[in-house]
């Protein structure tokens, strides 16, 4: 007896359909990256949205938004942070790209951007999802930086300055007296 | 005549109920009616092409290597079309990559993001060409077919300057120091080395 119900759950078990394996919807896969070496208060910090749609149909509406940089810490360079694509085919992606400024510095955390679309076009309902988040990191204060990078052109020059005087006043006492030695002898001759 | 009288009311629906009774009890008005649609159907068909657009732009190129792991250009543009088209499709063919213009929250706003290695973005003019629906078609056709994309005619061209990234200064300042710290030792220690001799 349960050999045959073990048997009848097989066999129906066959005719239920395989969720997942075949996706007949548009599917957006999302990444935000920040891509800077280091993040420096003031500078200019790259952040990057990559969105794969791994579907097999054309999404719509795409609509990305990044509600995560408070206009107190952060101004904007160049790009949008709320931007939006007609359709992005399947199997393509897209890139985006904003340059933002940091205006503090001190520890930030990255968290994810939203992202709404239409998976056909008859769907009314928009589907929601995130992107990946970057996580957090450390903002250098512009200082620091400096005193890292910076060519240090300024410092040399008062080096330069603050030396001149042990080397060139016995320079300029020895080529004094050489001038007057020189002539005394051009005298005798 | 339902053939056009279809169209019109295709393309003009506001038109459609009216035009349905007078094209029963007044013919004439209904000629009229027809001749004007007609006269207004070119226009309304030619609305998908953007008209002698103007284009305002602004770019962005990243300046330095030391903070950034990766090339950046940005093209912002916003598009003002004399047939005063909204929200159009845009498309652009960047060192033969084909990117989807982005829409912005503003209005005919438009934004290109293209990012890579440094080395492969190395400094120069970019030549940004901007491609409408129709165009992008036409491009995809020529790319599929191999043929050469240049000959086809883009809705209209943006120049995107890379001034180049800065990776530092080729020679340390504490080498230069230290090389003016030698010379100057060197030209003290002859003058010296003379005086003695």
């Amino acid at each position: 007896m349960k050999l045959w119900i073990t048997a009848l759950i097989l066999t129906f078990g066959c005719f239920i359909p395989s969720f997942g394996e075949e996706e007949t919807d548009a599917r957006l896969l999302a990444s935000k990256n920040v891509l800077n070496q280091y993040l420096v208060e003031g500078k200019d910090l790259t952040v990057e949205y990559k969105i794969f749609n791994v579907g097999s149909r054309v999404a719509f509406n795409v609509l990305l938004n990044d509600n995560s940089f408070p206009e107190s810490s952060f101004s904007i360079v160049s790009g949008n942070l709320k931007v939006e694509w007609e359709r992005i085919a399947p199997n393509s992606n897209v890139t985006h790209a904003v340059i933002l400024k940091p205006l503090k510095s001190g520890y930030f955390n990255f968290t994810s951007a939203e992202l709404s679309y239409h998976t056909s076009e008859e769907s009314r309902e928009r589907t929601l999802g995130y992107t990946s988040f970057p996580g957090e990191g450390g903002i250098v204060p512009q200082r620091e930086f400096d005193r890292r990078f910076s060519p240090h052109v300024l410092d040399w020059l008062v080096f330069a300055f603050m030396t001149l005087p042990s080397l060139g006043i016995p320079f300029l006492l020895w080529y004094s007296s050489k001038s007057k030695y020189d002539q005394s002898k051009v005298k005798k001759n | 005549m339902f053939l056009i009288r279809r169209e019109i009311s295709f393309y003009l629906p506001w038109l459609s109920s009216p035009f349905n009774v007078t094209y029963e009890t007044m013919a004439a008005t209904g000629k009229v009616l027809v001749i004007i649609g007609l006269c207004l159907l070119p226009i309304l068909t030619n609305g998908d092409t953007c008209l002698a657009p103007q284009i305002k732009s602004q770019t962005y190129s990243t300046p330095e290597a030391i903070v950034s792991t990766e090339t950046v250009l940005i093209v912002e543009f916003t598009v003002n079309c004399k047939n005063l088209l909204k929200n159009i499709n845009l498309y652009a063919d960047v060192l033969g990559r084909l990117i989807p213009a982005t829409k912005t929250t503003e209005p005919n706003k438009y934004q290109i993001s293209i990012s890579d290695e440094h080395k492969k973005l190395p400094s120069g003019n970019y030549e940004v060409r901007v491609f409408d629906e129709e165009g992008f078609a036409s491009l995809r056709k020529a790319q599929r077919s191999g043929e050469s994309t240049e000959a086809l005619k883009p809705l209209f061209t943006l120049t995107l300057n890379h001034p180049g990234i800065w990776t530092g200064s080729i020679v340390q300042t504490e080498f230069v120091a230290a090389i003016t710290a030698i010379v100057v030792w060197w030209f003290a220690y002859t003058s010296r080395a003379k005086l003695l001799a």
